[in-house]
């Protein structure tokens, strides 16, 4: 394998990497927060990624997609946790689990019904002429990918550890009923958290459309970011990068050198082990990027 | 259920069967895939609804059992009255497999490996197209019996029949001490654990149970059908099971029967509004879990209840 | 004879904390022993390493003259000890009735095609465990209650109720933690007397957690006294209350909580 095709997969592996980072993200928050995990994520950057074909279809500038996009997933997020989510938090565990995948579903039937099955495409902000970086040709959308998960990481770590409401968040995920004695109102950290959740899910169904088209199926993407987290943890926003980081590039790379159905298989078969042998995951970073 | 309830089911199951003869072959058709839908809510109320294991991968060992059949059949030419019964020990003993490692797990763990289980099996099929024809599907030898080619009625009977049979074990086990212990194991492992049950063993013989029911249920689908494909058993199927049992009723066997029954109707009724069943479906399921998350049985025996008090009371006056 | 029970030098750590230090004691088959001691002093903890609930740093627990230390929970309880809870555990969607058949669940002969089939040797089975567990609620008055759900009734009658399903599998050690409290002063005379008779009866041999010393004097053959995880006194039940150490350690409890 030459350097230069080993940079270029690294390439790829990282951008397709973030996107499992950000999916991954988007889950850990509210489980981190609330103790749900949402099975429906995957819909939401399906979500994510038709609004950002409506969007741009209009002729909307990038820059008002994004906060198209981003407006959508607050909004959404807000919806789901006040009308499905908050009726159902004492709920025992299975009927939270089932619930988050219907919502899911819900979403895609809605979806489908709309815009029907066909792929659609959409194209990245700075077009596909790949740059030529050294040896490497680069795909500026991938670049965009990791500069955004990037950005969204740090921004996120940012919050947790200076706003007065992500230490609010914080505290609630550590002791909440501490945190309602000193006034912080759970209910209004959980809403928030979701909010969140989804608005980074849609973010990544806008930065991942340009990469592999817009179609309903796009909710797949949650498999390899539910593995991601589960590496991660569950427990922080650096484990959460770290695991969609290295799914990224452990399926990117094995595509090369196993062919398609181990590589289709393998995230699968590592996530059962890793659930049975060691499910509190291998990248649970230290108490300064905890959520 | 008193005696003579079970008599006056029973005497009405056999009467319905024979009436059946009657219908033309597509309600006959229609009553079958019912029937088929019973066997595999059955199956996993038991696992989840009583033993509280929490399972998306139901719709894969129905794969296992409707796949295996019909391999065998295909290239071993036994017959479907010997290949199905395989399908099943072969589908439970995959559920075995699962619940082995899955004893440790509990809660979204647990969901997680189930899910992660139900993509391995999807791909697995997928992948080995030359032996399970992979995406496009397989066809399912006709089923013969003497040489004569089974037609819809006396599949509808075989099915029937088989649903009937689940149906009578199953209540036999979920009243005795091993429906008992399923329980035990879904409210309180820690005290059923004090009195010597191991929580383990009784979460393995839950998983194997719905798992061999599913794989029956997946036999009897392709012995229905006449094809069988990958799409039929992934997420989807595996949550049309759940919202059987849902909408039905969690730990009741009257709940696996009237959840599979209304659901395998509503299709049906749904017909005008075609393009939005697939919404319709999860928004009921959703309503359920939000609303009545204890299914449509307690609304019956609260009913029943209140008529026999009635009943008590004007025979009181 | 050898002993029902025996504890040999036992410790249990949690963390850095030393729980139970080097406990022994023997209990004779039949002996009602009272175990009791300051809140914190181990007792439930020495209890839950009886049963494998807890880990056992070292030391060892006999029955008879098995060793089972380290040994799951359910193997310990299938040898034949049952322990009551402080707070019941019950199976809450299920009646009185299936709680108590639960109790013998692991001694009832039952196979699996059995219950399937609806065999005769599982129907006949299935009767006689229902009879015992039917006796079993009329000793402790419950009878009323048999097809009631456990989650509708109150605190000390699930306490009866536990009594009863610890009773039903015929242990020959049952351990009972704090099993008078939430109970009112008549339901835990009540109480008390069925499982001592029971016990009688049966042969049954009790270790109790109580703080009721009442109760405690009234029941118990001999008394052992824990503080902070160690064994300071045993006897019988005038010994120990006249005991100086154990004095000095309840009042030792009560001088803290006035401060």
């Amino acid at each position: 394998m030459t350097t230069a095709l080993a940079l270029q997969l690294t390439l790829a592996g990282l951008s397709v990497g973030s996107v499992y980072a950000l999916v991954a993200l988007a889950i850990v928050l509210p489980f981190k927060a609330s103790g749900v995990l949402n099975f429906g994520q995957g819909e939401v950057v399906t979500l994510g990624a038709y609004v950002a074909l409506v969007l741009t279809q209009s002729g909307l500038p990038y820059a008002a997609v994004i906060l198209g996009v981003l407006g959508v997933g607050l909004l959404g997020g807000w919806a789901i946790e006040y009308f499905f989510i908050r009726p159902i938090i004492r709920a025992p565990e299975f009927t939270i689990v089932i619930a988050t995948f219907a919502i899911g579903l819900l979403i895609k039937a809605a979806i489908s019904l709309k815009f029907g099955d066909s792929p659609n495409s959409v194209d990245g902000p700075f077009g596909m002429e790949p740059l030529l970086l050294g040896p490497v040709r680069a795909n500026p959308t991938s670049l965009w990918i990791i500069g955004c998960t990037a950005a969204v990481t740090l921004g996120i770590v940012a919050f947790f550890k200076w706003s007065r409401l992500g230490k609010a968040m914080r505290a609630v995920s550590i002791d909440a009923q501490a945190a309602q004695l000193m006034g912080i109102r759970s209910e209004s950290v959980y809403r928030l958290a979701w909010m969140m959740s989804t608005a980074i899910g849609a973010m990544a169904g806008l930065l991942v459309a340009p990469l592999v088209g817009v179609n309903p199926e796009l909710g797949g993407l949650i498999l390899r970011g539910l593995l991601a987290a589960v590496l991660g943890g569950f427990t922080s926003v650096g484990g959460a990068l770290l695991g969609g980081l290295c799914v990224g590039l452990v399926e990117t790379f094995s595509g090369v050198w196993l062919g398609s159905t181990f590589k289709n298989l393998m995230p699968f078969v590592v996530l059962m082990v890793v659930l049975v042998f060691r499910p509190q995951g291998f990248f649970g970073v230290g108490e300064v990027k905890r959520v | 259920m008193s005696s003579s309830h079970k008599t006056i089911l029973a005497v009405g199951f056999l009467v319905l069967m024979g009436a059946a003869a009657g219908l033309g072959s597509y309600p006959v058709y229609l009553m079958s895939l019912a029937m088929i839908n019973v066997i595999a809510a059955v199956g996993l109320n038991m696992l989840t609804g009583n033993a509280g294991q929490i399972s998306l991968c139901h719709s894969s060992f129905m794969a296992i059992g409707a796949y295996t059949s019909t391999l065998i059949s295909a290239h071993w030419g036994l017959p479907f009255w010997v290949s199905i019964p395989m399908g099943t020990v072969l589908a439970g003993l995959a559920g075995g497999l699962l619940g082995a490692p899955a004893t440790r797990l509990a809660g979204i763990y647990l969901a997680l490996a189930t899910l992660g289980f139900l993509q391995i099996v999807q791909i697995t099929i997928e992948e080995l197209s030359s032996i399970t024809g992979g995406v496009r599907g397989l066809n399912v030898p006709k089923a013969s019996i003497a040489g004569t080619e089974l037609s819809d009625y006396p599949k509808f009977l075989i099915i029937g029949l088989s649903c009937a049979a689940v149906i009578w074990i199953c209540s036999n086990l979920m009243k005795s001490r091993v429906g008992r212990e399923f329980d035990a194991v879904r409210l309180s492992p820690h005290a059923a654990q004090a009195m010597g049950l191991s929580i383990s063993r009784i979460k393995l013989s839950a998983f194997m149970l719905s798992a061999a029911l599913a794989g029956l249920a997946g036999g009897l689908q392709a012995l229905l059908v006449g094809f069988i494909d990958p799409v039929e058993f992934g997420v989807s199927a595996s949550l049309r099971h759940i919202t059987f049992i849902v909408v039905g009723g969690m730990g009741s066997m009257g709940g696996s029967v009237l959840g599979a029954l209304v659901l395998s109707a509503l299709p049906e009724f749904l017909r005008p509004v075609k393009e939005y069943s697939d919404l319709i479906y999860v928004a009921i399921l959703l309503a359920f879990l939000i609303f009545l998350p204890r299914g449509l049985i307690t609304l019956l025996t609260s009913l029943m209840n209140r008529v026999r008090g009635i009943g008590r009371a004007a025979g009181r006056t | 004879m050898h002993p029902r029970l025996r504890l040999d030098a036992l410790s249990v750590r949690f963390g850095g904390i030393q729980a139970v230090q080097q406990v022994s004691l023997q209990i004779a088959p039949g002996e009602i022993r009272g175990l009791i001691g300051p809140n914190g002093a181990g007792k439930t903890t020495a209890i839950n390493a009886i049963t494998g609930a807890v880990p056992v740093f070292s030391g060892d627990v006999f029955l008879d003259d098995t060793r089972i230390t380290g040994l799951p929970t359910h193997a310990v309880s299938r040898l034949g000890i049952r322990r009551t809870f402080q707070h019941v555990e019950p199976f809450s969607e299920l009646t009185l009735l299936e709680n108590v058949l639960l109790g013998l669940s692991s001694t009832m002969n039952v196979s699996f095609a059995a219950a399937a089939l609806h065999w005769t040797s599982a129907r006949s089975a299935e009767k006689q465990a229902i009879e015992e567990s039917y006796a079993l609620l009329e000793r402790f008055d419950l009878l009323p209650h048999a097809q009631v759900r456990a989650a509708e009734l109150p605190f000390g009658l699930l306490k009866r109720m536990d009594l009863a399903r610890a009773l039903a599998s015929r242990p020959k050690l049952l351990m009972m933690d704090e099993p008078t409290s939430g109970m009112s002063e008549s339901e835990a005379d009540a109480a008390i007397r069925a499982a001592r008779e029971l016990a009688e009866e049966t042969g049954v041999t009790l270790l109790v957690i109580e703080h009721n010393m009442r109760v405690m004097m009234a029941l118990a053959h001999s008394i052992t006294v824990m503080n902070q995880g160690k064994v300071i006194a045993e006897g019988s039940p005038s010994q120990v209350q006249a005991n100086p150490a154990v004095i000095d350690a309840y009042l030792g409890e009560e001088s803290d909580a006035s401060r």
